[in-house]
């Protein structure tokens, strides 16, 4: 069994989970996704004995496949400016059959990509959600300025508003940037009708939250972390980035497992990352999930929680095993040692620059 | 910001002064960085819980 990693090798969970399973004699390979470039090729061939090659890795038997986070395909830029649309789709329809023909192959996918695909979609998460009995806030998606005014005027309604994407607005020839947020907002603050159009948003009742909780599901497990920030922001993302919040290890309810549960039956995925929010009655309400989200950094603000071993041995263990990760994870060394290597440049830095983001706009 | 047609999430918006922005960027040196929303502006780059390819058609 290979580990293969659909992500570039230096994306910043890629890399400490490569190098952990390395250290404990595991094989694992990285395709950052397909390019015209030689190490972005693939074939796929189907002539009695199917065979899949991503980037000169054989896709064999009992492997794993992390679909981590491929870099969207890449036609090669020589080709001509006649040819240049057409090429960009048949690269977009290629990388497509290989994300979907995985499934079919004797591979464990963490997540199936039709899965994935299906359960980024932000309603699609809140009905499943709701139809496996977890406690989900009142929610519209809108840009019909009418629609979004009655959801508004809802008797003793306290409402956020928050994007579908997040993104980035940084000034031109400055540091300075403003980050999409959820954030309050009340009927009388409504803008008009004109601006309700230029732009989607998903409209929620506020849910009455002491604290967050975020999730982390591998298989049949789950680790539930309650975020705590001395400001009680609404929302605790941008406060963890500047280390004002503390994650700590709390159970899950066990009607929310029996939900999650449920729903990771129910929708295919194996592996996510859950936001819930905590109320004063102690009732958790399902928020999001994020099938590739974020996880080593409740390392960094918990060494106890020692998710990048967990991850290794459950990747690891065989498909639905519902033995204790624990068990298994003093196998696999920990982020804090590789964090120390990285200080004194043993192993390569993370995270590299795209010079394309479409998370990013400039402004004056 | 002149707000007459900017989007509703803009308006939302946190603004993050350029020391916040340096306090969230540099790797692993803050050891905050891999957290659900990691702004780096040197690099131009948005980390966080959703990935690019996730949001592409």
């Amino acid at each position: 069994m290979k580990l293969i990693v659909l992500a570039p090798e230096d994306d910043n969970h890629t890399a400490p989970i490569k190098w952990a399973m390395e250290k404990a004699g595991q094989k694992v390979v990285c395709w950052a996704g397909l390019s015209w470039s030689e190490e972005g090729q693939s074939s796929l061939l189907m002539n009695g004995d199917d065979t899949l090659v991503l980037g000169g890795h054989s896709v064999d038997a009992g492997d794993v496949i992390w679909i981590r986070r491929p870099e969207p395909p890449v036609p090669n830029p020589k080709v001509s400016e006649s040819d240049k649309k057409f090429a960009a789709l048949e690269y977009r329809s290629f990388y497509h059959s290989i994300a979907y023909f995985l499934e079919t192959l004797p591979v464990w996918c963490i997540n199936r990509y039709s899965a994935a695909r299906v359960m980024i979609q932000k309603a699609v998460q809140m009905r499943l959600a709701s139809k496996c009995g977890l406690k989900t806030p009142a929610t519209l998606m809108s840009n019909h300025p009418a629609t979004v005014r009655e959801f508004f005027a809802r008797q003793n309604s306290r409402n956020i508003c928050k994007g579908f994407t997040p993104h980035v607005w940084q000034k031109e020839g400055k540091m300075s940037v403003a980050i999409t947020e959820t954030f309050e907002l009340g009927a009388d603050q409504l803008p008009n009708d004109e601006v309700l159009t230029y732009a989607p948003a998903i409209y929620q009742e506020r849910v009455p939250k002491e604290f967050d909780i975020r999730m982390v599901l591998m298989g049949n497990h789950i680790y539930s972390y309650a975020l705590k920030n001395k400001k009680q922001a609404l929302d605790w993302r941008q406060d963890a980035g500047l280390g004002h919040v503390t994650a700590e290890l709390v159970p899950t309810p066990p009607d929310v497992e029996k939900g999650v549960l449920e729903f990771a039956r129910q929708s295919g995925l194996c592996f996510g990352s859950l936001d819930f929010g905590v109320d004063a009655e102690g009732k958790w309400w399902f928020l999001e999930i994020n099938e590739q989200g974020q996880f080593l950094w409740i390392d960094q603000f918990n060494r106890d929680a020692r998710l990048l071993e967990k991850f290794c041995a459950f990747v690891t263990s065989p498909q639905g095993s519902t033995l204790p990760l624990e068990a298994r994870q003093d196998l696999f060394p920990s982020l804090e040692e590789y964090e120390e290597l990285l200080k004194r440049e043993q192993v390569p830095p993370t995270a590299r620059g795209r010079t394309d983001d479409p998370f990013l706009s400039m402004e004056a | 910001m002149d707000n007459d047609n900017r989007v509703l999430t803009r308006m939302g918006a946190r603004e993050l002064t350029e020391q916040e922005v340096e306090t969230v960027t540099g790797a692993f040196k803050t050891r905050r960085t891999l957290t659900p929303c990691f702004v780096d502006s040197k690099q131009q780059l948005l980390n966080g819980d959703q990935a690019i390819g996730e949001c592409g058609p």
